[in-house]
């Protein structure tokens, strides 16, 4: 599982899907207060090793609520998900979560907030320390190593957050609409800085947002959710090439994406 | 950027310094005014001797009760000790008492409705039962700063960890951080300041919880010394006796904002800094 291998499962991705499965949900559904309450109805789906896949749909629609059954933060109250083919039932070491806010420990140098997860499982060493401080130059923080959270634009607090998201090692990324408390021109850099990542790692990422665009842009697939109940509406695959850049946003093909994934939410 | 503009109202410049030294010039300059009129108005006799007695009277007494007969250094070191080892004892108590309630949802929901009565107790008034119970000895005193410095360190540790910020205790969940360590490593810190500020509540009033034992019962301590010069009608030295506890409170009073500063260094851009140079230097050493 080194990242080589990934990178090549991710470039195929979108082409003739062969990479393995590594999420598998099987009308996975969500109920609160005693089944009053329905976040989501039955939803099936696949992801692949290496995909990126959005979640996108209206505040509401139960996008959260999948993503943290799939962390394992909360169980399902009904079908069937499985990780790596093993039954989710809690959180495990392979499935890294970021949310919108970055939930740093404002006690702690943005290097030490790095270096919490792995921390948090063993002896840290003095490789750590240096791996810790590569991923902050992958985010373009290598001159904020030593710089306490509050002492850091709301950017910058994110892109900590998304270093120690990959110091975790985990393979899968969930992000819970990770940028969207920033300004736009930030979580458009952002975006275009997580693609690039991500397609470095290798990992299998899924993004939360309630942005048509921003999910059209970045995902192999787009997942379209629509509230009242929640429900997985429609799975729309994206056959732009990679990289990206900023400027396919403004060719019609785009755009033809766009007007289909809107169709499908103004359907509700 | 925002993070250099910070750091640069932080620097005190050569020109604010001057404006201070202004200032304390002035300052200096009314007090020495208010002084010279009080030790008049004390001399010419339009003031009661009794209620003020003459400021040189007063450093006269300062010098017989520290240095000629230096009887106050033994009452000083009582009251001292009252305070500290209540102090000490009611906040560490406090303390873990609100940590075991806090990781405990179960005796949370036990403990609240006797916690709020307590609560609602003025604590000095339980003063004349501890007497009752343990005797007017140094122990009675001390269980009574003990009770005064108990809750303002209870409440608020509780309320630290009670209010804990949800998605980092999420997060720390997604971590598979076991209970020790989100304890550790994510409450105990995050309720520090809340902790730290119940904690200079309770040094606050530890010093009036001494003062007020001695006065309920006691032959030493400086209550005990104020309650005596005032009762002899000794203003000089009572004045002295005042002025003694008014700096001693002081001194609490900034040794604890030092304390803080000290600990709660996240919340203090000098410390930050200071820290952030000191790690980078570690780093280049370690390589
Ligand atoms: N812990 C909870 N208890 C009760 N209802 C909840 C809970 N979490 C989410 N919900 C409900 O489930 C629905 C989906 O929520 P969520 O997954 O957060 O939506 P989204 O992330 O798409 O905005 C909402 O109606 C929300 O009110
Ligand atoms: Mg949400």
């Amino acid at each position: 599982m080194n990242a080589m291998s990934n990178a090549n499962a991710r470039s195929g991705a979108h082409t003739q899907q062969q990479g393995d499965i590594v999420i598998k949900g099987e009308g996975v559904g969500k109920t609160f207060g005693n089944g009053s309450v329905v976040a989501l109805e039955g939803a099936d789906f696949e992801i692949k090793r290496g995909e990126f896949v959005s979640l996108v749909g209206p505040s509401g629609c139960g996008k959260s609520t999948l993503l943290r059954m799939v962390a394992g933060l909360i169980e399902r109250s009904s079908g069937k998900l499985a990780v790596h083919g093993d039954t989710v039932k809690g959180p495990r070491s392979d499935v890294g979560l970021m949310f919108q806010r970055a939930t740093l420990l404002e006690w702690r140098t943005a290097l030490d907030n790095v270096l919490l997860p792995t921390e948090l499982s063993r002896k840290l060493t003095s490789a750590d320390y240096d791996h810790a401080e590569e991923l902050l130059a992958m985010v373009g923080l290598q001159d904020f190593t030593f710089t306490f959270p509050s002492q850091l634009s709301g950017g910058m607090q994110q892109r900590v957050a998304l270093a120690r998201l990959l110091k975790t090692g985990a393979d899968i990324l969930l992000l819970d609409e990770p940028f969207g408390a920033l300004d736009e021109f930030t979580r458009e850099h952002l975006n275009l800085e997580l693609m690039r990542i991500v397609a470095d790692v290798g990992a299998t990422t899924l993004f939360v947002t309630h942005n048509i665009g921003e999910a059209i842009f970045l995902a192999d697939k787009v997942m379209v959710m629509t509230p009242r109940p929640g429900r997985l509406a429609r799975i729309v695959d994206v056959p732009f090439e990679r990289p990206r850049t900023a400027e396919l946003q403004l060719t019609p093909e785009f755009n033809a994406l766009v007007a289909e994934v809107r169709a499908v939410l103004g359907d509700h | 950027m925002a993070l250099a503009e910070d750091i640069s109202v932080q620097m005190p410049g050569a020109k604010r310094a001057g404006l201070d030294m202004d200032r304390v010039a002035k300052h200096l300059a009314i007090f020495v005014g208010l002084i010279a009129l009080w030790e008049i108005s004390a001399r010419a006799g339009w003031l009661n001797p009794l209620m003020f007695p003459r400021p040189s009277a007063i450093v006269q007494s300062f010098y017989v009760i520290y240095i000629g007969t230096g009887n106050a250094w033994y009452h000083l070191y009582i009251t001292l000790t009252e305070v500290f080892i209540g102090f000490l004892a009611g906040s560490i108590l406090g303390i873990s008492l609100a940590v075991v309630v806090g990781l405990n949802p179960i005796v949370r929901r036990f403990l609240q409705p006797y916690i709020i009565v307590l609560e609602a107790t003025p604590r000095i008034a339980v003063g004349p039962l501890i007497i009752a119970a343990l005797g007017f000895g140094f122990t009675a005193k001390i269980a009574i700063v003990m009770l005064v410095c108990f809750f303002a360190p209870f409440v608020n540790t509780l309320a630290g960890m009670v209010n804990v910020d949800r998605s980092a205790l999420e997060l720390f969940r997604s971590l598979r951080a076991n209970k020790w360590q989100t304890f550790r490593k994510l409450m105990l810190p995050d309720a520090a300041p809340t902790i730290m500020a119940g904690l200079r509540l309770a040094m606050a009033s530890a010093l009036s919880g001494a003062l007020v034992a001695e006065f309920i019962s006691s032959n030493e301590g400086m209550g005990v010394l104020l309650d005596r010069y005032t009762g002899s009608l000794n203003m000089g030295s009572a004045f002295a006796t005042l002025l003694s506890l008014t700096l001693l409170g002081f001194t609490i009073f900034k040794s604890m904002e030092w304390l803080e500063a000290k600990l709660i260094y996240w919340r203090n851009d000098d410390a930050m800094a200071r820290i952030s140079a000191r790690k980078r230097v570690q780093m280049k050493g370690a390589k």
